[in-house]
C-alpha cells in the first residue's frame, strides 16, 4: 500500500512540474513594452510563401511589399513609377524596353542590386522546375513561355539580359504597352543567385533572406507572426518605424477585438461592426480592384440565346447589394472597376424591369411562362448565398422565373467549373497589377480563366489592339467597346458590385498608403502619440 | 507489463497504416485538387506543379511514395506553405496546443471531477441543482460562444487577461478554459453519476458503520471505485485537447495545430491532412495504452496476467 501510495504521489508531483516548467517556458516569452516605434497590424491567414517567385496569394504580397522595390512601383494612382529603375526606354516598334538601374539600390547585406538580379529572377520564376503559378506573367517576354512550358531548354532563349550591371534588357514577342505595369507586380522583383543556391528552400527564412525594399524580414513564428526591422542599406528615406509586427489573425472579430484593447494600430472591420464605426475619424474605406459577377455558360440552354442573358442582367437592381452586405459594395454594370484607369462607368445594361420582361417575352417566355428551371451556382459563404437569395428573388420578382441555388464548397466547385461549368455560375476577379488589361483578357477565347464557353473575335482583336497601343485615346476607345461587347451586346457576365476595403485606423498613425489593391505600404508611417 | 505494452504498440502499427491509407483514400476522392483556385493555371504551367509534387503519377503510385516516405519518418512538403515540410509544421505548432491542451484537460479533471464529488455528495441539493445544471450548459454552449463570451467579459471589459494572441501564460488562461469546459461539463455528468452508484454499495455502508467521516467515505472509498468511466473518458479527450482545437485556436488566434485539422482540408494539402491526421492517429493510440495502464493501477482485477 505504501509503495503504491510513493508512485502516486511522484506521479502527480512529475504532472505538476511538468506543467510549472511549460507555464514558466511561456512566461517567459512575454515582450518587453513598446519602447521603439512599433505598428502592430494583422494578416488573415499565415504567408503562404515569401520567395516572391511562388507567392500568389495577397497576403504573402501584404508582406512583401514592404521588403522589396521591383524595377517600377504604383503612385497614388496606381500608374507605374521608377523605383529600382531609374528610367526606361521603349524602342520605336514598341517591343524592346530597356530599363536603367539608380546606382544607389541595395540589398539588405550591403550588396548593389544588379541587372543581373533581375534576369536570375525572371528565369527562375520561368524554369519548369521552379513551378511557379505565376510564371505566365512574363510570357510576353520572347522565348518565355517555350522555355516554361519545355518547348525550349534553354534559358539563354529568353528575351531578357542585363547587358551591365545597370541596365536589363527586355525583348517582347509583341508591343505591350503597359509592360511598367507588370513589372510592379511581385513575381518580377529580382532576386539573388546566391542566396537562393545557398540556403535552397530555406532562403525566405529570416536570416538568410535579403531584400531590397524599405524594411527587412527580422523574425517569422511561423503560424504566428512576422517582425520587419528597417534596411539599413535602402536607397530612400530610412522609415521612421523601428519595428512592424505583423500577427496572423484569422478572425476579424479578434482583430477589431485586438485593436479595441491597444494592441494593434489598425484592423479590417467585420461587416458586422460597420454601423458602428461608419463616419468615425478613424474609419477609412476604399474600393478595391475586385470585381463580383456571374457569368453565363453561352452554350448551355436556355441561356444560348442572347436576349435572356441580356434579361437576367436587366432584371437586377445592383443597388440591393450594399444594402444587404453592408461594406459600402459599389454596385456596379461595369466591369473594369473605379481605380482602373479607362474605368468608365457610362457602360452595362441599366435596371430595367420593363424591358427585362419584354426582352423574355421575345425569347418566347411571356411572364416567365415555360422557362425551363435553370440553377445558379456558387461557391459556399454567407456572402454568397445572401447575394444568391437576393438574385434568385430578383429574377422571381422581375422576371417570374424560378432560379434554383446550388452551393458547393470552394475547390469542388472549381473543379466542376473547369470541367463542366453550371448554365449560371459566380466568380470573382482581383486586380494583380492595375491594367484593363489583367481584367478584360480574362474573357479572350485563349483564356484560361473564361468559364463562360464565349468567343468572340472582334473582342479579342480588340484587346489585343489595345495592348499594343501607346495611344491612350484609342485604348479608351478599344476597351470601351470591348466592355459593350462583353456586358451589353453579348450578355456574357452580369457584373454585380465592385468590393470595398474597410479599416479602422488608430488617430496617431500618419502616412499610411492604402490602395485599391489591398496593399498596404509602411515606408512612410509614423507613430505620432499625444 | 513490459510485454503488455510492446504488444500493444505492435498492435498500433496496423491501425496507423489502417488510419493512413483511409485518409489518402478519402481525400483523393473528394472532387478539387491543391492547385484548383479562382485564377486557374494554365495547363503547361499546371503540369511543372504536378510533376514537382508527383502528382501527375498514378494516384497507386503517389500511395506508395507516401508510405515510402513514411516509413522514413517524412511527412512530405506541404502543398500550400511552400519551402516548408509537413514535419516542420506539426513541429512548430504542435508544442503550442499540446500545452494549451495539457491546461485544459488539468482544469477539465480539477473541475469536473470535483463538482461531481461535490454534486454526488448532496444529490438534488441547491449545489447538485447548480453544478449539473452548468453541466448541461457547458455541453451544449459551442465554444466559439463561450470563447467570445470570455473575451467580452474577461478582456474587454475587466482588462483581466489579453483577448487574444499567445505571448505569455496569462495569453493561455481564456482559451485553456474554454477548450476545458465541454470536457468539465462531461466529467463532472460521469463522475457524479458513477459515484451515485457506488455510493449505494454495500461496501460503502461497511466503510460508514465502521465510522469513518464523510469526506473519507467520498474521497478515499467512494472516488477510487468510480473514477473508472473518468479514465477511460481521459484517454481520447487528452489526445483531441492536445491536437488543438480549430475553433479555438481561431478566436484566441493561436499557433496551434488544430486549425490545420479544417484549413488543411479546404486547401487540399494531401500532406498537411495525411500528417495531422497521423499524428492525432499516434496520440488516439498511445493514450489508450496509457488509460489501460492507469486501470491496472487504480483496479488490481484488470491487471493483465492476473497478477
Amino acid at each position: 500500500m505504501i509503495h503504491r501510495n510513493w508512485i502516486k504521489w511522484a506521479v502527480t508531483i512529475g504532472l505538476i512540474l511538468a506543467l510549472a516548467v511549460l507555464f514558466v517556458r511561456t512566461s517567459a516569452r512575454v515582450p518587453p513594452g513598446p519602447a521603439e516605434p512599433t505598428f502592430r497590424m494583422t494578416l488573415s491567414n499565415e504567408p503562404p510563401t515569401l520567395d516572391w517567385n511562388l507567392a500568389t496569394d495577397s497576403v504573402s504580397f501584404d508582406v512583401l511589399i514592404n521588403l522589396m522595390e521591383g524595377l517600377t512601383e504604383y503612385d497614388e494612382q496606381l500608374r507605374p513609377r521608377p523605383a529600382v529603375a531609374r528610367s526606361w526606354e521603349v524602342s520605336p516598334d514598341g517591343r524592346t524596353y530597356l530599363f536603367h538601374l539608380r546606382e544607389d539600390a541595395r540589398w539588405s547585406d550591403g550588396k548593389p542590386v544588379t541587372a543581373g538580379d533581375f534576369e536570375y529572377s525572371w528565369k527562375r520564376l520561368l524554369n519548369p522546375q521552379t513551378a511557379a503559378e505565376y510564371a505566365y506573367f512574363l510570357y510576353d517576354i520572347e522565348g518565355a513561355e517555350d522555355y516554361n512550358t519545355g518547348k525550349a531548354d534553354r534559358p539563354d532563349s529568353v528575351g531578357v539580359r542585363a547587358l551591365d550591371d545597370r541596365t536589363l534588357q527586355v525583348r517582347l514577342r509583341k508591343p505591350i504597352v503597359f509592360f511598367p505595369s507588370i513589372v510592379t507586380f511581385m513575381v518580377t522583383f529580382p532576386m539573388r543567385r546566391d542566396i537562393v543556391e545557398k540556403f535552397g528552400e530555406r532562403w525566405t527564412e529570416p536570416g538568410p533572406m535579403v531584400t531590397d525594399g524599405p524594411f527587412v524580414l527580422d523574425e517569422w513564428r511561423h503560424e504566428y507572426k512576422l517582425t520587419l526591422r528597417p534596411n539599413p542599406y535602402y536607397y530612400g528615406p530610412r522609415p521612421a518605424l523601428g519595428k512592424v509586427v505583423m500577427f496572423v489573425v484569422n478572425e476579424t472579430t479578434t482583430a477589431l477585438t485586438l485593436y479595441e484593447t491597444g494592441d494593434l494600430e489598425m484592423a479590417t472591420l467585420p461587416p458586422e461592426a460597420m454601423a458602428t464605426y461608419r463616419g468615425k475619424p478613424k474609419y477609412f474605406t476604399a474600393p478595391l480592384l475586385r470585381g463580383y459577377y456571374y457569368g453565363f455558360n453561352v452554350l448551355k440552354p436556355p441561356f444560348t440565346d442572347p436576349r435572356i442573358r441580356r434579361a437576367f442582367s436587366m432584371a437586377i437592381d445592383r443597388k440591393e447589394f450594399p444594402a444587404i452586405l453592408k461594406r459600402g459594395e459599389v454596385p456596379a454594370s461595369f466591369w473594369l472597376p473605379p481605380g482602373m484607369p479607362y474605368h468608365n462607368p457610362a457602360i452595362g445594361l441599366p435596371f430595367d424591369p420593363e424591358a427585362a420582361r419584354r426582352l423574355l417575352a421575345e425569347a418566347g417566355y411571356p411572364a416567365g411562362r415555360g422557362f425551363p428551371t435553370v440553377t445558379a451556382a456558387f461557391n459556399t459563404s454567407p456572402e454568397n448565398s445572401l447575394i444568391a437569395e437576393n438574385l434568385q428573388a430578383q429574377w422571381k420578382r422581375n422576371l417570374g422565373v424560378e432560379v434554383l441555388l446550388d452551393n458547393q464548397e470552394w475547390k469542388v466547385y472549381l473543379k466542376r467549373l473547369q470541367t463542366d461549368p453550371l448554365p449560371l455560375f459566380r466568380l470573382g476577379w482581383g486586380a494583380d497589377y492595375p491594367d484593363p488589361d489583367n481584367f478584360l483578357n480574362l474573357f479572350t477565347s485563349t483564356s484560361g480563366n473564361n468559364r463562360t464557353r464565349w468567343k468572340n473575335d472582334r473582342y479579342d482583336a480588340l484587346i489585343r489592339s489595345a495592348a499594343a497601343d501607346p495611344d491612350s485615346a484609342h485604348r479608351q476607345k478599344a476597351y470601351d467597346e470591348a466592355q459593350r461587347i462583353l456586358l451589353e451586346k453579348d450578355v456574357v457576365i452580369m457584373p454585380l458590385f465592385v468590393a470595398t476595403q474597410n479599416w479602422v485606423v488608430k488617430p496617431y498613425v500618419r502616412g499610411l498608403q492604402i490602395n485599391a489593391l489591398e496593399l498596404l505600404i509602411l515606408k512612410n508611417v509614423r507613430l505620432e502619440r499625444p | 507489463m513490459i510485454r503488455f505494452i510492446l504488444a500493444r504498440l505492435a498492435w498500433g502499427i496496423p491501425v496507423l497504416w489502417l488510419v493512413a491509407t483511409a485518409t489518402f483514400v478519402l481525400m483523393h476522392l473528394v472532387p478539387g485538387g491543391p492547385f484548383d483556385q479562382e485564377k486557374p493555371l494554365p495547363p503547361e504551367i499546371r503540369a511543372n506543379v504536378d510533376a514537382k509534387y508527383h502528382l501527375d503519377q498514378p494516384v497507386m503510385m503517389q500511395y506508395l511514395f507516401y508510405l515510402k516516405d513514411l516509413l522514413h519518418g517524412d511527412l512530405g512538403p506541404s502543398y500550400k506553405y511552400l519551402g516548408r515540410n509537413v514535419n516542420d509544421i506539426i513541429r512548430d505548432t504542435f508544442p503550442v496546443s499540446m500545452q494549451l491542451g495539457l491546461w485544459a484537460v488539468l482544469i477539465s479533471v480539477i473541475v469536473g471531477v470535483g463538482a461531481g464529488i461535490v454534486a454526488a455528495a448532496r444529490p438534488r441539493s441547491w449545489a447538485d441543482h447548480a453544478g449539473m445544471f452548468l453541466a448541461t450548459a457547458g455541453i451544449s454552449l459551442p465554444s466559439f460562444v463561450v470563447g467570445t463570451f470570455l473575451i467580452m467579459v474577461f478582456s474587454y471589459r475587466l482588462h483581466f487577461f489579453p483577448a487574444a494572441l499567445w505571448e505569455g501564460w496569462r495569453y493561455g488562461m481564456l482559451p485553456a478554459v474554454t477548450l476545458a469546459m465541454l470536457p468539465a461539463a462531461y466529467i463532472a455528468r460521469l463522475t457524479r453519476s458513477s459515484m451515485l452508484e457506488v455510493l449505494h454499495k454495500d461496501f460503502i455502508r461497511t466503510v460508514r458503520a465502521k465510522g469513518f467521516g464523510e469526506r473519507q467515505v467520498l474521497l478515499k472509498h467512494a472516488l477510487k471505485n468510480s473514477i473508472t468511466p473518468v479514465v477511460s473518458f481521459l484517454g481520447p479527450l487528452t489526445a483531441t485537447l492536445v491536437t488543438g482545437s480549430f475553433v479555438v485556436e481561431f478566436i484566441f488566434s493561436i499557433p496551434g495545430m488544430g486549425r490545420y485539422f479544417i484549413t488543411a482540408v479546404t486547401n487540399r494539402d494531401y500532406p498537411l491532412i495525411m500528417g495531422v491526421t497521423l499524428v492525432y492517429a499516434v496520440l488516439i493510440v498511445l493514450a489508450n495504452i496509457v488509460v489501460d495502464l492507469i486501470y491496472t493501477w487504480i483496479d488490481p482485477r484488470m491487471r493483465v496476467g492476473g497478477n
